[in-house]
């Protein structure tokens, strides 16, 4: 037995403890817009795909990445054009300003171009990025379409659709690429505006078409509607009514100062339990049986806590707006970095050691072990 | 080009459950103008914060609510993947001038789709927008709902000729622009407190009409200049793509054929009687 394997023999990790890993580094780097902190969320989510990426798993990645590279990019043109809110000292360029009307206030074309409000964007370009790769991560770590078994009852169908939508994004991607090569095997050079909106009814079309062949093969598959009896139907509904009425009547009372007090938010409390109870209805009836169950055991709840670790540290230094979390844009400086916070950042990285090898890799690395010692 | 019929049934308890949440909705956004110094919220720092949380609650009931009696698998494949489409154009179009060229797959996706469907698939392109650009935040849920009532809006228009409903629609589609920049503007507007410019800024103190000036001028000074721009290219991504967009879209839809097998939620049946249909 190797090393790596003493917490748990080689499996896929239950896929809702992947996700939380990554959307909790999401959440983290979505409070702040210190490049360092930003880099080191980057390296650490990297290090562990690499370490955890199955073999034969999705290659998402590289569409996130490049998605990322690109918003970075729209961002930085944008702000160079358009200009920003943030002003700033240092002057890089002055552009010559196209004049607009007085009612386009806010909107500025061309004009100087200053080192803050570039700053500025390349940061938030950059958390952008980061959080677009943690979602990658997650993709990557744990294929989405796991995620479907775990969608509570009453909102299966809406999260089905959401999975699917996820899923389909890159493969959009590749149907537009297949599009534009085409067009360009016909002799069209495959660029500018119009040619891009040439790609529109194509890529819609395919979609489409591949959306009946999902559906068909869903259905093939057993995927059924799923309806509560008669009974827990109507009591859903009437709880929902009830709920919903419940929050208007206490966001009335609270909001206007001549109702009693009694009418605000004790009636809101009761209208959001209704609410949530019906969001619950039905949810234990559920009796979907998974093929495969995922079991939820000691390196599930060490990879969430590894990454709570992080999101915690930095929503409380946010909260308290602790310096460098947000660093100043005007003057730019060189952002502050505080040690104890950058070492939270790194607790994520223990996921990649604690977390169970995936089988198909662990069996390769296993045999390729072997093999250098025979 | 026939219209085609909704995608999914909208319900009596539909149109209740929509109209309950649009006037907790409306509530949400429009609080600052209704509070007084004397309300329970006054619009402290932390106040604000309890909208998103019920908004986003309400949004999930109204989800399950819409789609409850099961949307079949075809229904949910295509709303997934119109929106991916939505989604992707929303990363595209991340930064400074939030041009959104969603909106346009939104509007003309609602007005095929039908009422639930447009809702649906305005709120989830929402969702996988926020997914993918990271966006999810506290104003996540009050994009949901408010890109849902675009979806909603536009399968509620009147039904007209081709090129009228052509026109109709790009009309819609400028005035949406607008509309949902000085609705999503309302909810970060008190926020701002003493930071926003004279003139401009909220307190609970002052009476409507002083509200609605300030909260005017604000509009003017800082968003209208990028919402009239969203306005006129979603109008205009509409006057000239409609006519293949929409035509792609019925054809999916009557391909399709949705809602051939009667939807069991309408009829008093046992639970799950048609949960194993494939496999029968």
């Amino acid at each position: 037995m190797s090393p790596a394997d003493r917490l748990s023999r080689p499996r896929l990790l239950h896929p809702v403890a992947w996700w939380a890993w990554g959307l909790l580094l999401a959440a983290a780097a979505s409070r702040t817009t210190n490049p360092v902190y930003l880099l080191l969320l980057l390296a650490v989510v990297g290090w562990v795909v690499v370490q955890r990426r199955e073999t034969g798993a999705s290659s998402t990645m590289g569409v996130f990445l490049a998605i990322a590279l690109t918003a970075v990019a729209i961002r930085v043109v944008m702000t160079i054009l358009l200009g920003s809110a943030i002003g700033g000292r240092t002057v890089l360029v002055d552009l010559p300003e196209v004049p607009l009307p007085d009612w386009m206030a806010g909107v500025r074309l061309g004009g100087p171009v200053q080192l803050e409000a570039l700053l500025d964007a390349v940061y938030h370009g950059l958390q952008l990025a980061t959080i677009l790769v943690c979602v990658g991560a997650c993709n990557v770590l744990a294929d989405p379409r796991r995620l479907l078994r775990y969608v509570p009852a009453t909102l299966y169908d809406v999260g089905t659709a959401v999975v699917v939508a996820l899923t389909y994004v890159p493969q959009l991607a590749d149907d537009a690429r297949r599009v534009r090569t085409a067009r360009r095997l016909r002799g069209h050079d495959g660029r500018g505006v119009r040619e891009v909106a040439r790609l529109v009814v194509p890529v819609l079309e395919s979609s489409l078409d591949r959306s009946l062949a999902l559906a068909a093969s869903m259905e093939s598959r057993g995927y059924g509607r799923v309806t509560l009896a008669q009974k827990e139907h109507r009591r859903s509904v009437a709880l929902t009514m009830v709920g919903l009425g419940g929050v208007l009547v206490g966001v009335y009372g609270l909001l206007d100062s001549s109702t009693p007090a009694a009418l605000g938010l004790p009636v809101l409390a009761v209208g959001s339990a209704c609410a949530v109870a019906a969001l619950l209805t039905g949810s234990r009836r559920d009796r979907r049986t998974p093929y495969r169950r995922d079991p939820w055991r000691a390196p599930e709840t060490l990879v969430i806590a590894s990454s709570a670790v992080a999101a915690v540290a930095l929503s409380t230094a946010a909260a308290r707006d602790a310096a460098g979390i947000v660093p100043p844009q005007v003057p730019a400086t060189w952002p502050v970095v505080s040690l104890p916070l950058a070492a939270a950042l790194l607790a994520p990285l223990l996921a990649g050691v604690l977390s169970p090898r995936p089988p198909r890799r662990a069996a390769l690395e296993d045999r390729a072990r072997e093999v250098a010692q025979a | 080009m026939t219209p085609t019929p909704e995608i999914v049934r909208w319900r009596r308890t539909s149109t209740i459950a929509m109209t309950l949440v649009t006037l907790v909705g409306v509530l949400s956004f429009t609080w600052p103008f209704l509070v007084d110094s004397r309300s329970a919220l006054t619009g402290d720092h932390s106040t604000p914060w309890l909208f998103p949380v019920l908004v986003g609650l309400l949004g999930c009931v109204l989800l399950a609510e819409l789609s409850r009696g099961g949307l079949d698998a075809k229904v949910v494949a295509t709303l997934g993947v119109l929106a991916a489409m939505g989604g992707a154009l929303r990363v595209l179009s991340a930064g400074t001038a939030g041009l959104e060229p969603m909106f346009f797959l939104v509007v003309l996706g609602g007005r095929v789709l039908g009422r639930t469907a447009g809702f649906l698939l305005g709120a989830l392109a929402i969702v996988t927008g926020a997914f993918l650009t990271g966006g999810v935040g506290p104003w996540t849920p009050f994009q949901m709902l408010a890109t849902g009532w675009v979806g909603l809006g536009a399968a509620l228009l009147p039904r007209v000729g081709e090129r009228a409903e052509r026109w109709l629609l790009a009309a819609y589609g400028l005035l949406t622009g607008l509309l949902y920049g000085a609705v999503m503007n309302l909810w970060f507007w008190p926020f701002l407190g003493s930071s926003a410019p004279a003139g401009a800024g909220f307190d609970a103190g002052d009476p409507l009409g002083t509200q609605l000036a300030h909260y005017g001028v604000f509009y003017g000074l800082t968003s209208l200049g990028w919402d009239l721009p969203r306005g006129v290219l979603t109008a205009v991504l509409v006057l000239v793509a409609a006519r293949p967009v929409l035509l792609a879209l019925r054809r999916a839809v009557r391909r399709a054929s949705f809602g051939t097998v009667p939807a069991p939620g309408d009829v008093p049946r046992g639970p799950r009687q048609d949960a194993g249909r494939g496999l029968q």
